[in-house]
C-alpha cells in the first residue's frame, strides 16, 4: 500500500507538485506572503505584487480543495484573499503608521502573547487526549499567575515562583480530576466550578496577602535569554534575540509533547484512553491512572503558562485580579482549532498571539477597530467547529466518564 | 427466559452510560429532592468559612455582616422607608436577584432540554447592548412603546445569539458548550468595541472615558421602591417573576415544552413520536438565550442606563446563572431561591458590606469561592445516584409512591 | 444463501490433553439464572463449538471465562491448574483471548498500533519502536495468511479485516485458547470462508478455539466437538462425527410442553400489510434484509421466527419508517409507505410496540399521561394552538390504565417507576388505543414476568379478533408457535419458510438455523 511519502520518494518533483498537502501549504504561505509584501521590511507600495501573489495563493487553494484536502485548500484560498485585502490596506496606509505597527519587535511580542496560550493549549491537549475535557484551564492558569508571583516575591527567586505555581496548578487539577474521574461528575460543570474557584481563591488571597492590591516592585522575574551575536542585528535582534526563557521553554514543550504523544508507548496509551477506554482497559492499561496523570499534567502546564504571564516579561512581576482574562479559553480554542495536535496548537497559539499583539498595535489607526481584532481567535474557532473548513475531530471518548465493569 | 440485558446486543459502552444529560439531572432531581441543594450550600458555606478562619477572620461574624449587607436583616424590622439601611440593602439585593432569576432560567431551560448553555453571559451582554442602543436611539417615543421595543429587541438579540449555537449543534453537531463559550467572548469584545473610542455606541461628549450614551428617560423602567436616581428597585422584578411563570408554563403546558423536554430526555423516543429533533434543539437554545437577553435588557433599562469598557469584564451574572440553575435543580421555584441566595451573596459581599471583620474585596471573592464549591459539588451527581440507588433497593417491595414531578 | 466451502480437517490430530476445564459454573443475574451448573472442557488444538439459541447462556459463560464476570459457583482450570480471573487482563495473561462481537479496536489508530497496544516494543528505552511493531505484525500476517496492511488505519479496513486484527491481538499475546463470539454475524460469506481457513491454521499451531454460534451449518463445518446449551443448562457435548443438523436442532430447541394460548381459529380478511422484495441496510452498510416479502391479513397473527441478527430489527425499522429501505414495496391498507416518515406511517394506521421499550417506546422521565400522548399530543383534545391540556391527558391515561390493567402508579407516575411488564402494557395500551390497522409487536414480552406475558398474549388475540392485522416478531419460539396463525421464518434477511399453525418445533428450529430444505453448494 503506497503512501504519500513513498510516492514522493519515487518521483520527487512531479509528485510533489501534485501532492495536495504540498500545494495547500504553499498556498497558505503565499497568501501570507502577499500581505507580507506590503509591510515593512519589504514595504511594496504598489498593489501589483501582493495581488499577483495573492491570486496565486487562491488558485493553489482551489486546486488543493478539489484534490481532497478541503480544509487546507479553503484555508489557502482564505489567506490568499486576505493577503490581497491586507495588501490593499497596507499600501493605502501611511508609512509611519506601518512602521509603528510592523517592526521586528512585533515578532517578539507575538511570541510573548502566544506563550501562555501555547502552555495552555498543550495542557488542554494532554488532558483531552486522555479523554477528560478540561475547560478549567483558565482557572488553573490564573492560579499559576498569582501563586507564581507570590512565590517569586516571598521566595526571593523566580524559580520558587515557578515551583509554587506548578504545585498549585497540580493541586487544583487533582481536585478536578477526582471529581471528573472518580466521581464521574459532569466535566463541563466541574471545569466551570474550577474557574470560579480559581477566581475566588486568587482574588481572596491577593487581597489578603497584598493589602494594597499591588505587588511591590522588584519581584524577581523570569529572565530573558540574550542570544549573543544576534542581538546586535537589525532584524533578528529585536525579533528573537532577547526572548524570555519561558518562550523558549514553550518551543521545547511543543516538540517534546509531539514526541511523547506520537512516538512513545505512553503517548499511544494516552491516546487509546481518549479514543476507546474500554479497549485500552482490556489490554491492561490502567485508564484511571493515565487520566489522572494527564489531568494533573495539564494543571501544571496551564499554571506554568500563568506564571509566565505574571512573572515573565509581559506582566513584569505583578498580578492584577483576573489577570488571565480569557486566555485560558483562547488556549482551549487553539487546541480545538487544530484538532488536538501539538504542532497545530502551537501554530494556532502563535496566530492568536499575533492577533492579540496586532490588536494592541493597531490602536495607532483606530482604537475601536483594534479592539474588535481581539475577536479573531473566537471567530476562527467557531468557524472551525462549524465544520466549514472540515470537521474538528476530538478524541472519541473525550468527556465521557469511564466506568470499569 | 430471555438473556439479561447485560448480554444483549448492547455494547458495553452503552451499558455503562447513564443516559442523556437531562435524564441524569432529572434522576438527581428525584433523588433527594430539596435536601441535596440545602446540604450542598451548607457544605460550601462551611468550607468558605474554613478559608475565612484560616486567614485570620471570624467566619461567623463575617457571615453575619454579609447577611446584613444583603439586607436580609430587614426581616427583623421591616419597613418600606428606603432611608433605612437594611431596606436599602434589601432593595439592592432584589435588584441583583432580578437579573439572576433570568440568567438562571436561561441555563435551567437549556438543561431541561438536554443542553448546557454556558453562554448566558454573552447572551446577557447582547441583550444589554441592544437595549442600550434602542434605549437612546429612539428618543422621544412614548415610554410604554419605547420600553416594549427595547425589551423586545434585546430578547430577540439574546435568542439569536444562543440560536447560533443551537443551529451549529442541530446541523453539524457542534457541542454547544464550545460554541457558547466562543460566543461569550465574542460578545464581550464586541461590547468593548462598541464603546471604545470611536465605537458606534460611544458617547462623543466623553472622549476621555469611553462610555456609551445613556438610555433616554422615556425608556427607563419605572422604579417603585427607592428613588430613580439612586438605583431603586424597578418593575423589572415583576417581569422576572413573570418570566418564572412563563418558564414553568412553557415547559409544562405547551406542546413546545413537551417536545423540547422529550428531546432532552430521550431523543430516540421523541423521534419515534414524530418530533423533529433538530428543530427543537434550535428552539430550546433560542428560548434559553431569550431569557438571558431579557436579563440584559432589564439591567440596562432598569438601573445601569449606560456602560463603559470597564463594566464589561467585571460582570459575572451569566456565570452565576449557572450556579443558580444547578442549585435550583432547574426548576422555577429552585431558580428563584437560588437567585435570592446568590443575589444576596453578590450584593451583600460587595457594595453592601460594612464590616470590621472582613473587607468587601475579600468577601466578594468569597462569593466566588462559595459559588465554585456549590457548582463543583452539584456536578458530582454520582454520589447522589448512589444514595438514590441504595434507597431504591430498600423500597423494592412497596410500590413507589406517585410523585408530582410533572407539576414541577 | 452463503456458500460454505468444505473445510478440510487438519492433519494434526486433536490431542486428548485438556487445556481448559470449566466445572459446575453457575451465574445468576437479577431475575434469571444465566448459567446453571455448566461444564465444558476443551482439548488442545481443537475447535469446540458452543451452540444455543438466544438466551441460552453462551455469551455469559464465555464472559466468565474471559474474566469479565465472576461466577457464583464452579471452577475453571487451565492446563490442570485452577485459576480465578478478576479482570480481562488476568485472563489474557493466562493465555485466553477473546474476539467480541463488538470489536475493541481504536478506529483512528493503525493496525499495528492496535495490536501492540499495552505491550509495545521499545527503542532506546523511551521511544515506541514503530518499525518493530509493524514488522512483527507483518510477520504474523504472513504466517497466518491474513491480508492486512499493518500501516492501515482500522477505520478504513473492512469488517473482516478488523476481525483479523482482533485475532492478531490475541496471537501477539500468545494465547492458548481463543474465544470467538458469533464471528460470522458481521461477515460476508466470502469473509466467513476466509475466517475458517484462518481457524484451521491456528489449530495447526496448537491453539484451541471456542466458537460461539447459532448457525448449524457452520458449526458442522468446522467444529471438532459441539456443546449445546439451552436455557442456561448444558444439554450435551457431541463430536462432529455423527451429529446432524436435525440432532443438533433437537438438542437446542428441546422437547418441552408448549403453553398454547386458547384462541379461536383465525378468520383472515383482506390484506392490510403487504411487503415485497424489501432491501434494508444496517448502520454499517451491510445488507440485512435481502428481498423479504410477506403479507398480513386483517384478523390474523403472523409470526416471524428467527435467531437474533437475521434482519428482523431492520425489517421492522423499515416498516415503521425509522430506517430507509433501499428497494421493494411496503403497503399498509393500500397506501404505499416505503418513503414515509414515522409520522405518516403512524397516521396511515400502523401501530408498533417496539422491541426496546425503554429506548424507543417510552420517555422514562415523563409521566404515564405524557407518554400516552407521545403520538397525539399535537392534536385536540390533548392540545389546541400549542397549549396543552394536562387534564385531558390524565383522563385518557386513566382510562387506559384501567383498561389495560397497568399497575404501579397513576397517570402522574413517571414511567420509569413502573415494572417492565407494566411499562410494556403501557406501550401496548398507547399503540392499541390509536386503533391501528396493522400492529407490529417486536419482542413484546421480553424481560416480562409470566403474568404480564399472559396478559399481552391474550390481548394480542383479542385485537386480532377485532380485525387488526398483527405482525409478531419474537426470538422466543414458544411465543411464536403459540400465538401465530401463520409462521414465517427469517434467515439471513430472507423469508425462508412459511407454515400454518400446526408445525413442529424441530422443523421451524431447523429453518431458523439455516437448515432444512436449503441447498448447500
Amino acid at each position: 500500500m503506497t503512501t504519500a511519502w513513498t510516492n514522493r520518494l519515487e518521483n520527487p518533483v512531479s509528485a510533489r507538485l501534485r501532492d495536495p498537502a504540498f500545494t495547500g501549504y504553499l498556498g497558505l504561505f503565499l497568501g501570507a506572503f502577499a500581505a507580507f509584501l506590503a509591510i515593512p521590511p519589504i514595504e511594496a507600495r504598489t498593489l501589483t505584487w501582493p495581488v499577483v501573489v495573492g491570486i496565486a495563493a487562491t488558485l493553489l487553494g482551489i486546486w488543493t480543495a478539489t484534490r481532497g484536502r478541503r480544509r487546507l485548500g479553503y484555508g489557502a484560498v482564505a489567506t490568499g484573499v486576505l493577503g490581497i485585502g491586507l495588501g490593499i490596506l497596507a499600501t493605502r496606509s501611511g508609512t509611519e503608521n506601518l512602521h509603528a505597527v510592523f517592526d521586528p519587535t512585533l515578532i517578539a511580542q507575538t511570541f510573548g502573547f502566544a506563550t501562555p496560550l501555547v502552555f495552555g493549549a498543550i495542557a488542554g491537549m494532554f488532558s483531552e487526549r486522555s479523554g477528560v475535557v478540561n475547560i478549567g484551564l483558565e482557572g488553573m492558569m490564573l492560579m499559576g499567575a498569582f501563586w507564581g508571583v507570590y512565590g517569586a516575591d516571598k521566595g526571593g527567586n523566580w524559580i520558587v515562583g515557578i515551583l509554587l505555581g506548578a504545585a498549585v496548578g497540580a493541586l487544583l487539577a487533582l481536585v478536578y480530576a477526582y471529581f471528573a474521574i472518580h466521581l464521574r461528575s459532569d466535566q463541563i460543570v466541574g471545569g466551570t466550578a474550577v474557574n470560579f474557584l480559581a477566581l475566588g481563591v486568587t482574588g481572596y488571597f491577593f487581597v489578603q496577602l497584598y493589602h494594597n492590591n499591588y505587588v511591590p516592585n522588584g519581584v524577581s522575574t523570569i529572565p530573558n535569554i540574550r542570544i549573543p551575536g544576534l542581538s546586535g542585528t537589525h532584524f533578528f535582534g529585536p525579533a528573537i534575540g532577547n526572548l524570555n526563557l519561558m518562550i523558549w521553554a514553550g518551543f521545547v514543550l511543543v516538540i517534546v509533547s509531539y514526541v511523547v504523544l506520537f512516538k512513545t508507548p505512553i503517548g499511544l496509551r494516552i491516546r487509546a484512553c481518549g479514543e476507546h477506554p474500554r479497549a485500552a482497559d482490556t489490554v491492561g492499561i490502567n485508564v484511571y491512572a493515565v487520566r489522572y496523570a494527564c489531568v494533573v499534567l495539564s494543571g501544571v502546564l496551564a499554571a506554568l503558562g500563568g506564571v509566565y504571564l505574571s512573572t515573565g516579561n509581559i506582566g513584569g512581576g505583578t498580578f492584577i485580579a483576573n489577570m488571565t482574562n480569557g486566555r485560558g479559553f483562547i488556549a482551549l480554542a487553539a487546541m480545538i482549532f487544530c484538532n488536538w495536535r501539538p504542532a497545530g496548537a502551537f501554530g494556532a497559539a502563535v496566530l492568536f498571539g499575533f492577533s492579540s499583539a496586532l490588536a494592541l498595535r493597531l490602536q495607532v489607526y483606530s482604537a475601536s477597530a483594534a479592539t474588535l481584532f481581539n475577536v479573531l481567535p473566537y471567530v476562527l474557532t467557531l468557524i472551525a467547529v462549524a465544520g466549514v473548513i472540515g470537521r474538528t475531530v476530538a478524541p472519541a471518548a473525550d468527556g465521557k466518564p469511564y466506568a470499569k465493569q | 427466559m430471555t438473556e439479561p440485558r447485560h448480554d444483549a446486543n448492547v455494547s458495553p459502552e452503552q451499558a455503562a452510560q447513564t443516559g442523556t444529560l437531562a435524564a441524569r439531572i432529572s434522576l438527581t432531581h428525584r433523588a433527594g429532592g430539596v435536601a441535596v441543594p440545602v446540604v450542598t450550600v451548607l457544605v460550601a458555606f462551611l468550607m468558605g468559612g474554613v478559608v475565612v478562619l484560616a486567614t485570620g477572620h471570624n467566619p461567623l461574624l463575617a457571615y453575619r455582616d454579609v447577611f446584613n449587607g444583603a439586607g436580609l436583616n430587614w426581616i427583623f424590622h421591616p419597613t418600606t422607608n428606603i432611608a433605612d439601611t437594611a431596606a436599602y440593602h434589601l432593595s439592592q439585593t432584589l435588584l441583583a436577584t432580578t437579573t439572576l432569576i433570568l440568567t438562571g432560567l436561561a441555563v435551567a431551560f437549556a438543561f431541561r432540554c438536554g443542553m448546557f448553555n454556558i453562554g448566558g453571559q454573552g447572551q446577557y451582554f447582547v441583550g444589554f447592548y441592544v437595549a442600550n442602543w434602542v434605549g437612546f436611539a429612539l428618543e422621544g417615543m412614548t415610554p410604554v412603546l419605547h420600553i416594549l421595543l427595547a425589551i423586545g429587541a434585546a430578547v430577540l438579540a439574546g435568542a439569536i445569539w444562543a440560536g447560533i449555537a443551537g443551529v451549529l449543534k442541530a446541523t453539524v453537531g457542534a457541542h454547544e458548550v464550545i460554541s457558547t463559550i466562543m460566543l461569550n467572548w465574542i460578545a464581550i469584545w464586541i461590547g468593548e468595541w462598541l464603546v471604545a473610542d470611536g465605537g458606534p455606541l460611544q458617547d462623543p461628549s466623553q472622549p476621555f472615558n469611553p462610555t456609551s450614551k445613556a438610555v433616554s428617560p422615556g425608556a427607563q423602567l419605572p422604579v417603585f421602591w427607592g428613588s430613580q436616581s439612586l438605583q431603586g428597585l424597578h418593575i423589572g422584578i415583576f417581569i422576572a417573576l413573570a418570566a418564572l411563570v412563563a418558564f414553568w408554563a412553557i415547559l409544562n403546558r405547551t406542546t413546545l415544552g413537551y417536545e423540547v423536554r422529550a428531546v432532552g430526555f430521550n431523543p430516540d423516543a421523541a423521534a419515534y413520536g414524530g418530533i423533529d429533533v433538530r428543530k427543537n434543539i434550535i428552539r430550546a437554545m433560542a428560548i434559553s438565550g431569550a431569557f438571558a437577553g431579557l436579563a440584559g435588557a432589564l439591567d440596562m433599562l432598569g438601573y445601569i442606563y449606560q456602560f463603559s469598557q470597564n463594566d464589561i469584564p467585571v460582570s459575572a451574572v451569566g456565570f452565576l446563572g449557572i450556579a443558580v440553575a444547578l442549585l435550583g435543580r432547574n426548576t422555577a421555584i429552585g431558580t428563584l431561591l437560588g437567585a435570592l441566595l446568590f443575589g444576596g451573596l453578590l450584593f451583600g459581599t460587595t457594595h453592601g458590606l460594612t464590616s470590621n471583620v472582613i473587607s468587601p474585596e475579600l468577601a466578594g471573592n468569597l462569593t466566588y469561592i462559595i459559588q465554585g464549591l456549590v457548582v463543583l459539588f452539584i456536578g458530582a451527581d454520582v454520589l447522589i445516584l448512589y444514595l438514590w440507588n441504595s434507597r431504591r433497593r430498600g423500597r423494592r417491595r412497596r410500590p413507589p409512591a406517585p410523585s408530582a414531578e410533572a407539576a414541577a | 444463501m452463503p456458500v460454505l466451502r468444505r473445510f478440510r480437517s487438519s492433519i494434526a490430530a486433536v490431542s486428548d490433553d485438556l487445556v481448559l476445564e470449566m466445572r459446575g459454573i453457575r451465574k445468576e443475574f437479577p431475575g434469571v439464572v444465566a448459567n446453571e451448573d455448566v461444564s465444558l472442557d476443551v482439548r488442545r488444538g481443537e475447535v469446540h463449538a458452543l451452540l444455543g439459541e438466544n438466551g441460552a447462556g453462551k455469551s455469559t459463560l464465555m464472559n466468565i471465562l474471559y474474566g469479565l464476570y465472576r461466577p457464583d459457583a464452579g471452577e475453571i482450570r487451565l492446563n490442570g491448574k485452577p485459576v480465578t480471573f478478576s479482570s480481562a487482563r488476568d485472563a489474557m495473561r493466562a493465555g485466553i483471548g477473546m474476539v467480541h462481537q463488538h470489536f475493541m479496536l481504536i478506529p483512528v489508530m493503525t493496525v499495528a498500533e492496535n495490536v501492540v497496544l499495552g505491550s509495545e516494543p521499545v527503542r532506546n528505552g523511551v521511544f515506541l519502536d514503530q518499525r518493530a511493531a509493524m514488522r512483527r505484525v507483518a510477520d504474523m500476517a504472513r504466517t497466518f495468511r491474513f491480508a492486512v496492511d499493518p500501516d492501515a488505519r482500522v477505520e478504513s479496513i473492512s469488517v473482516g479485516q478488523q476481525q483479523r486484527v482482533e485475532i492478531m491481538k490475541a496471537l501477539y499475546r500468545n494465547v492458548d485458547v481463543l474465544i470467538l463470539d458469533e464471528p460470522t454475524a458481521v461477515l460476508t460469506p466470502q469473509e466467513a470462508s476466509d475466517l475458517f481457513e484462518i481457524l484451521g491454521t491456528l489449530r495447526r499451531e496448537g491453539i484451541s478455539i471456542i466458537f460461539i454460534s447459532h448457525k448449524l451449518k457452520e458449526v458442522l463445518e468446522i467444529a471438532d466437538r459441539i456443546t449445546v446449551l439451552r436455557r442456561g443448562k448444558k444439554i450435551e457435548t457431541v463430536p462432529r462425527q455423527g451429529a446432524t443438523e436435525a440432532s443438533l436442532a433437537r438438542a437446542m430447541v428441546g422437547r418441552e410442553v408448549l403453553l398454547r394460548v386458547e384462541k379461536p381459529p383465525a378468520e383472515p380478511g383482506e390484506v392490510l400489510l403487504s411487503v415485497e422484495g424489501l432491501h434494508v441496510r444496517d448502520d454499517r452498510g451491510l445488507e440485512k434484509v435481502r428481498g423479504a416479502s410477506l403479507e398480513v391479513r386483517a384478523g390474523e397473527i403472523v409470526g416471524i421466527a428467527g435467531v437474533d441478527g437475521n434482519g428482523q430489527t431492520e425489517l421492522i425499522e423499515a416498516l415503521t419508517g425509522l430506517r430507509k429501505a433501499e428497494g421493494g414495496r411496503i403497503e399498509v391498507g393500500g397506501r404505499e409507505l416505503r418513503h414515509a416518515s414515522v409520522r405518516h406511517t403512524l397516521d396511515a394506521g400502523l401501530g408498533h410496540i417496539p422491541e426496546d421499550r425503554q429506548r424507543r417506546g417510552l420517555v422514562l422521565e415523563f409521566s404515564i399521561a405524557e407518554n400516552v400522548a407521545l403520538h397525539d399530543y399535537r392534536e385536540a383534545p390533548d392540545s389546541r394552538w400549542g397549549w396543552l391540556f394536562p387534564s385531558r391527558l390524565i383522563e385518557r391515561a386513566r382510562r387506559l390504565i384501567e383498561e389495560f390493567d397497568v399497575r404501579g402508579g397513576g397517570p402522574l407516575t413517571p414511567a420509569g417507576a413502573l415494572s417492565g411488564g407494566n411499562q410494556q402494557k403501557l406501550v401496548a395500551a398507547r399503540e392499541i388505543s390509536r386503533d391501528p390497522k396493522v400492529l407490529i409487536a417486536a419482542q413484546p414480552t421480553r424481560g416480562l414476568d409470566v403474568g404480564a406475558i399472559e396478559y399481552l398474549h391474550r390481548r394480542l388475540v383479542t385485537e386480532r379478533d377485532e380485525g387488526r392485522a398483527i405482525l409478531l416478531v419474537s426470538l422466543e419460539l414458544d411465543e411464536i408457535l403459540s400465538l401465530s396463525d401463520r409462521i414465517l421464518v427469517i434467515y439471513e434477511g430472507e423469508i425462508v419458510g412459511e407454515h400454518g399453525g400446526e408445525v413442529s418445533e424441530e422443523a421451524i428450529g431447523l429453518e431458523m438455523l439455516g437448515g432444512g430444505q436449503r441447498q448447500v453448494a
